[in-house]
């Protein structure tokens, strides 16, 4: 063979090869032509994360490509490729960092891990503790806390009891990843090692011997969605399916973990949200925005939060308890605490006069609401927060006997007010500045120069809520910036993450 | 003149037969120690392991997909290595020009680099604008064709060094005489330099396949470890040790020594019948 043969030959195999490999590429397409959804997993938790897209690719038809590596190898790939739609972490502090650097929007968790002391099968040493790690001479194998968060959660816990030295001076070998740790105690390189109770069980040659005093030290396997996804509602639902509790969660649970407690599965899942009138303006198109990206229905009902409150009570302990709350007033919320979790505030509002254009009465006060002659309107204190409230401070004042002469009007919400205002058939009326955001500039809006003249708007989860993932990552979707800004829009000051007294 | 090698003259007929022997034993204990290093470690993998295991990983259909996509990628490197390698050690090796040594200098740098920061800088590359508006004819990040890049990558650095040095023996006046003769100097490569050159090419052609064949920190950065998709032989014994399935991991292991060896031999000895029919 001469040389030129050669290398023609060398040609034809090449594109003989690229044709092979061309070959799978087009049988392998899907039909509908939905492309993949792209999902960096944890290595670690690859058995029933595979199980679990396995099942959704044949419910759903959707084609799951599954990418494995360590979990913060995947976050240092996803934060220079750019692209995927879901990422699956051993740990939720991988999923922390991913949010603080904008790659991860919602986050599911999944499955609980607590660390272990991994021992051969019949614990020939007999180690018991981690005092008989520091107090022995067993060989120690130990997941780098660098790398691997299990190695950072136990070193974590032995620092603050001043352990750490003794401890990490006992340290044989340290290893990148958990598996690293338990392949060690398996070959029998070491005697004990560090892991996680899932990794532990996943080998049948290993024992777990637990370790209660580390309950501190427990973390969760958590799936995020990207904010890279260019099919958030898909990439959401997948989410959903593995958090859900006869789903993905039975993988988990099958293959060894202790998974949490999920929502139950739903294609299209309904969450029933009952939120006070005066919120109505500032959250709308946050909740449609979420019921769009989540794929979800949100039925919303908005009314006096006097009326939610009666109906959540007459309700209580059935399922016609809603899904969530947004109260006008933390007041609101203490009557029906018992029904809900603990709850979030997130903004409040203060009250205003509301003054037709001009203030042509000169009304700069509540007293000046006492005037006779004056067509007043207020909200009523039996169905709404802003009555409920506006009346104990009247009461204090001394201004309750004064203005009831001129009250024309009691409505159950203080949108009413503001059209009644327009139309001209009240000279003033109390609402909040929520309320009047609106009508800013067509009508004349005072402040009332009371610290306590205000209302602050709490969410909380029901109790008993079958989907309390779902409704805790509306609470998440209404503390986004872009929900801030809308609340900020409408007459509320953002107040999230502060504690406000009751 | 060293004492030594007064000793060794004085030594000289005396003692030759006798310390011949010695000498050659000594190479051949210290070569064996390595061959039984080898071989040891082969057979500690297979006491982790059993035809059941192997042929139960042959039965997963991602191990086959890993299998097949392995071979291919593998002989499809070696392949582009060979064509970049051919020209790049001819050049090297024939001519001196200004900057060679950082030319040189280059070249060692997929050698000496961490795998793992090659298949960051490729995926780094591939997200600059010239690499976005190239995946756009052509997806390469996470896709099949980066696992033949970043193997590439790697390999071809050897393929270069082991062509250098075949056309560094290859003598210039062959090629000389044949110009004098009337041949161009594509003639002169063609007919005199790549014939001579054919063990070496086939030497560095293997090279880069075996290097191609055991890639695994470029791939799993720059083509991930999908399922089914970009995992090829290393991947999966990675995926499988990352969940304590120590068995299959050697079984997958042992599969790739298997394809490796038979591939080599087999290669190995049409090369050299070849070489022999050609100098016939």
């Amino acid at each position: 063979m001469t040389s030129k043969k050669g290398f023609l030959l060398s040609v034809v195999a090449a594109a003989a090869l690229i044709a092979l490999l061309a070959w799978p590429a087009r049988k392998g397409s899907t039909p509908t032509g939905a492309g993949p959804l792209i999902v960096y997993c944890a290595a670690g938790i690859q058995p029933p994360v595979e199980a679990a897209a396995r099942l959704y690719e044949k419910e759903r038809r959707v084609p799951i490509q599954l990418q494995y590596g360590g979990s913060g190898t995947l976050l240092s790939s996803i934060q220079v490729a750019r692209t995927g739609d879901v990422y699956i972490a051993a740990d939720e502090s991988y999923i922390a960092i991913g949010k603080e650097k904008g790659l991860v929007a919602e986050s599911i968790p999944l499955a609980r891990l607590r660390p272990v002391i991994a021992v051969r099968r019949g614990n020939p040493r007999g180690i018991r503790s981690i005092d008989d790690l520091i107090q022995g001479d067993a060989r120690i194998s130990f997941a780098n806390p660098e790398a691997a968060s299990i190695g950072r959660q136990v070193a974590g816990v032995l620092t603050k009891e001043g352990r750490w030295d003794a401890f990490s001076k006992r340290i044989t070998v340290s290893k990148p990843t958990v598996h690293d740790v338990a392949n060690d105690v398996r070959i029998g390189a070491v005697d004990a090692g560090l892991v996680w109770d899932a990794t532990a069980r996943q080998y049948p040659e290993l024992e777990a011997v637990p370790l209660p005093a580390f309950e501190g030290a427990r973390s969760r396997v958590t799936a995020g969605v990207l904010t890279t996804s260019k099919v958030p509602t898909e990439a959401l639902r997948f989410a959903r399916y593995l958090g859900a509790a006869e789903k993905g969660l039975v993988c988990f649970k099958t293959a060894g973990y202790e998974p949490v407690e999920g929502d139950p599965w739903q294609e299209e899942p309904r969450l029933v949200l009952h939120a006070g009138a005066v919120t109505r303006l500032a959250i709308e198109e946050t909740v449609a925005e979420f019921e769009a990206r989540e794929g979800a229905k949100v039925e919303r009902v908005y009314n006096g939060c006097g009326i939610l409150c009666a109906t959540i009570q007459a309700a209580r302990g059935t399922s016609a308890v809603p899904d969530a709350f947004f109260a006008c007033d933390v007041s609101f919320m203490e009557q029906v605490e018992d029904e809900f979790l603990p709850s979030v505030t997130l903004t409040e509002t203060r009250m205003v006069i509301l003054a037709a254009p001009g203030n042509p009465l000169k009304l700069l006060s509540l007293q000046d609401l006492a005037r006779p002659g004056l067509r007043v309107g207020l909200a009523s204190s039996e169905h709404s927060a802003l009555g409920f409230l506006l009346a104990s401070i009247l009461d204090r004042e001394g201004l309750g006997g004064a203005i009831e002469p001129n009250v024309k009007t009691r409505t159950p919400t203080a949108d009413l007010l503001v059209n009644q205002m327009r139309t001209g058939s009240l000279d003033a009326a109390v609402v909040y500045e929520a309320n009047a955001s609106a009508v800013r500039g067509v009508l004349d809006v005072v402040p009332i120069a009371l610290p306590d003249a205000r209302a602050a708007q709490p969410y909380a989860v029901s109790r008993t809520s079958r989907q309390k993932n779902l409704a805790g990552r509306l609470l998440d979707a209404l503390r986004s910036e872009p929900s801030r800004r809308r609340f900020q829009a409408t007459g509320f000051r953002w107040i999230a993450g502060v504690s406000v007294p009751p | 003149m060293t004492p030594a090698r007064e000793g060794a003259k004085a030594r000289g007929t005396r003692g030759g037969l006798a310390s011949d022997t010695l000498f050659l034993a000594v190479l051949g204990a210290v070569g064996a120690s390595y061959i039984a290093l080898i071989v040891a470690l082969l057979v500690a993998d297979a006491s982790f392991s059993s035809p059941g295991h192997i042929l139960s990983a042959l039965e997963s259909p991602a191990i086959r997909y890993a299998l097949r996509l392995s071979l291919i990628s593998s002989t499809l490197t070696a392949i582009l290595s060979l064509w970049v390698a051919v020209p790049l050690g001819y050049l090297l090796s024939r001519f001196r020009f200004p900057g060679k040594p950082l030319l040189d200098a280059i070249l060692d740098i997929p050698i000496v680099l961490p795998p793992l920061v090659i298949g960051l800088s490729l995926l780094i590359l591939f997200q600059t604008p010239p690499g976005r508006a190239f995946e756009r004819i052509l997806p390469v990040t996470y896709e099949v064709p980066s696992v033949i890049l970043a193997q590439f990558t790697v390999a071809c650095a050897f393929a270069v060094r082991a062509l250098r040095a075949t056309f560094e023996q290859i003598h210039p006046r062959q090629e000389q005489v044949a110009r004098t003769l009337g041949a161009s100097r594509s003639q002169a490569f063609w007919l005199v330099v790549l014939p001579q050159a054919r063990r070496g090419i086939l030497t560095a052609g293997t090279l880069a396949w075996a290097r191609a064949l055991g890639e695994f920190g470029p791939v799993l950065v720059f083509s991930g470890a999908t399922r089914m998709r970009t995992e090829v032989l290393p991947t999966t014994v990675f995926l499988e040790l990352s969940v304590g399935h120590i068995e299959a991991a050697v079984a997958v292991s042992l599969l790739m020594v298997l394809a490796a060896v038979i591939v080599l031999v087999v290669v190995r000895a049409w090369g050299t019948r070849e070489t022999l029919t050609s100098i016939r």
